[in-house]
């Protein structure tokens, strides 16, 4: 388990990450959703014990990241850094060969093998990485983070330059990784990734706007809007809601469906569906209506951004 | 230790893959074999005139001391090829300056610092393998060339010149004075390389080692200097304890995070 506590970071009068406090358990996976320049790359460092925080602190499985700790607690971290980072006139067993030897591995050939089959690198294996396409070098460096079977995994835009199909192989690694209880957190712009990968999503934009798992937080920005398909003209029943009172507002027709916003969901849509039959409707449907992921992110970070650029007008 | 040596691995392997970088090494090393048997050797041979005619040449040549028993031509080529020798083992130094310049900012450079720094080792094993990674390639072909640089004394030198070169003094130079000098050159270079954001500045700054070399080099041509074998081994010490000193200069000094936030 990997846990930030008010972890905050200023570069001069800067601040790129402002006490953000969460953590990571094992066999979890956290995406970390942010604008560029959010601070995502440099929770990312800090996590991993590159640089230090400003004020707040990380703690490994309760081991405070210290600079006289982090030579040992780095080898539990698995880091994927922004570039892949490979030595380019190596060859890709080379680069790997020696992060095997950096991390002490005792049965480095083996393990390299292992690495380069599961990332289906074994034919390039003797290719030198500048001879590499960019979602290959990053297969490289994937599978350079996870060499030393680490109990956690910190990675930093896992799926640039990888094709769809090389990045579904990455999704089964990385669930694999949290059955095995690895504690992984991964730092991405694709919001459709971190919803299929993720147990829970952090959005971040120098503070933590918010973390918590992706249904929740669609939930969070529900729009209340009920969707009612029913048979025959649904504008028939437009009178029959507004009888139901103040609390179903704006009702209206979208093609064959009733549309209508209420407050409370759990309670007002039995209500509706209760007066809709008694009121002669056949129901086809009725479905709430569930923003994306990325709704949610851009209501999130939008709302931050306006307050700054409030802040900076002030 | 382990890490040190995987490193030094990693340093070998891409030195294999980019030998022009060692070429600058190899060129120094031919010509500081060819200039001193030019001078010593093949310039009496074709002009005719004797070393021993040079009024000047013989006298400083009197501060190689060994050589009372040997004719003042083979004194001077005594003398001639110890000073020489110097310069053979300490100017090749220069030509890898270029790789230890390169050492930290060229991984910085190429975005491969940040994986490595995420992984267990140490600034001093990782500033340790940088030095040694460019030490023992320079000196390998330095060695490879004082074989060289003995054979050719034993086939063109006049009679007694190889025997007297085979002194206390001689070996001072080879075994302590001048791979202590070659740690505190590349080392200099390792804690520039560290603290500029350019290589081409790491390099710069790196090469004014040259310097002091340079002044000792002309000291003892011009006979007003001559090391012994004892000022030879202790200067061999000193330089060991400043390379010493810098090491861990350059450990005190190495800034990760500023390495990888600030430098582009």
């Amino acid at each position: 388990m990997i846990a930030a506590t008010r972890l905050t970071r200023r570069f001069g009068s800067r601040t790129v990450v402002n006490d953000i406090t969460f953590a990571v358990s094992r066999s979890e996976i956290v995406a970390l959703l942010g604008p560029n320049g959010a601070g995502k790359t440099t929770t990312l460092r800090m996590l991993a014990g590159l640089i230090a925080p400003t004020s707040g602190s990380v703690a490994i499985d309760g081991v405070q990241l210290t600079k006289a700790a982090g030579t040992s607690l780095r080898r539990r971290i698995g880091f994927l850094t922004e570039a892949p980072g490979l030595w380019d006139r190596l060859t890709v067993r080379e680069n790997l060969r020696i992060y095997a030897g950096l991390y002490d591995l005792a049965h480095a050939e083996q393990t390299i093998d292992r690495a380069l089959e599961m990332f289906e690198l074994t034919d390039c294996r003797s290719a030198r990485a500048a001879e590499l396409s960019k979602g290959m070098r990053q297969k490289v460096a994937l599978a350079r983070a996870l060499l030393h079977d680490p109990a956690i995994l910190l990675l930093d835009e896992p799926s640039s330059g990888l094709d769809p199909e090389v990045m579904r192989m990455v999704r089964r690694l990385l669930e694999e990784r949290r059955a095995a209880g690895c504690s992984i957190l991964v730092s991405t712009h694709n919001l459709d990734e971190a919803e299929r990968l993720a147990d829970r999503v952090a959005v971040l934009h120098e503070r933590l706007l918010a973390i918590d798992r992706p249904s929740a937080l669609r939930q969070r920005l529900t729009t209340g809007r009920l969707i009612v398909r029913v048979s025959g003209d649904p504008s028939s029943y437009i009178e029959t809601v507004r009888a139901l009172g103040p609390g179903f507002t704006d009702p209206a027709i979208e093609g064959a469906a009733l549309i209508l916003r209420v407050a409370d969901l759990d309670r007002q849509a039995p209500a509706l569906v209760a007066a809709l039959v008694a009121g002669g409707a056949r129901i086809l449907e009725v479905r709430a209506e569930i923003p994306a992921l990325e709704d949610v992110y851009l209501h999130l970070v939008g709302e931050t951004s306006e307050v700054r650029s409030q802040k900076s007008e002030v | 230790m382990r890490r040190i040596r995987t490193l030094i691995t990693k340093e070998f392997l891409d030195l294999a893959r980019n030998r022009t970088a060692l070429l600058p090494v190899v060129i120094v090393t031919v010509l500081s074999l060819v200039l001193p048997f030019g001078i010593a050797v093949g310039v009496p041979a074709m002009t005719g005139h004797g070393l021993g005619e040079d009024a000047d040449l013989l006298r400083v040549s009197v501060a190689v001391g060994s050589g009372e028993a040997l004719s003042s031509d083979a004194r001077i080529q005594l003398f001639l090829f110890q000073q020489f020798l110097m310069l053979f083992l300490l100017t090749p130094i220069t030509g890898a300056m270029a790789l230890a310049a390169h050492a930290i900012v060229g991984e910085k450079q190429a975005r491969t610092l940040e994986p490595l720094l995420a992984t267990p080792i140490t600034t001093f094993e990782l500033l340790a393998a940088k030095v040694f990674g460019a030490l023992i390639p320079t000196l390998a072909i330095s060695l490879a060339g004082l074989a060289l640089y003995f054979a050719g004394i034993l086939a063109f030198a006049l009679p007694g010149v190889a025997a007297a070169m085979a002194s206390a003094r001689t070996l001072m130079l080879v075994v302590l004075v001048a791979p202590a000098a070659a740690l505190v050159s590349l080392q200099s270079a390792i804690l520039i390389s560290s603290r500029a954001n350019d290589p081409r500045t790491a390099q710069q700054f790196g090469v004014l080692i040259i310097i002091p070399l340079a002044g000792v080099l002309v000291a003892q041509f011009t006979g007003s200097l001559w090391l012994s074998a004892a000022a030879l081994g202790l200067l061999g010490l000193g330089l060991l304890g400043v390379w010493l000193l810098l090491t861990l200069l350059s450990v005190a000094v190495f800034d990760r995070e500023a390495i990888l936030t600030r430098w582009r």
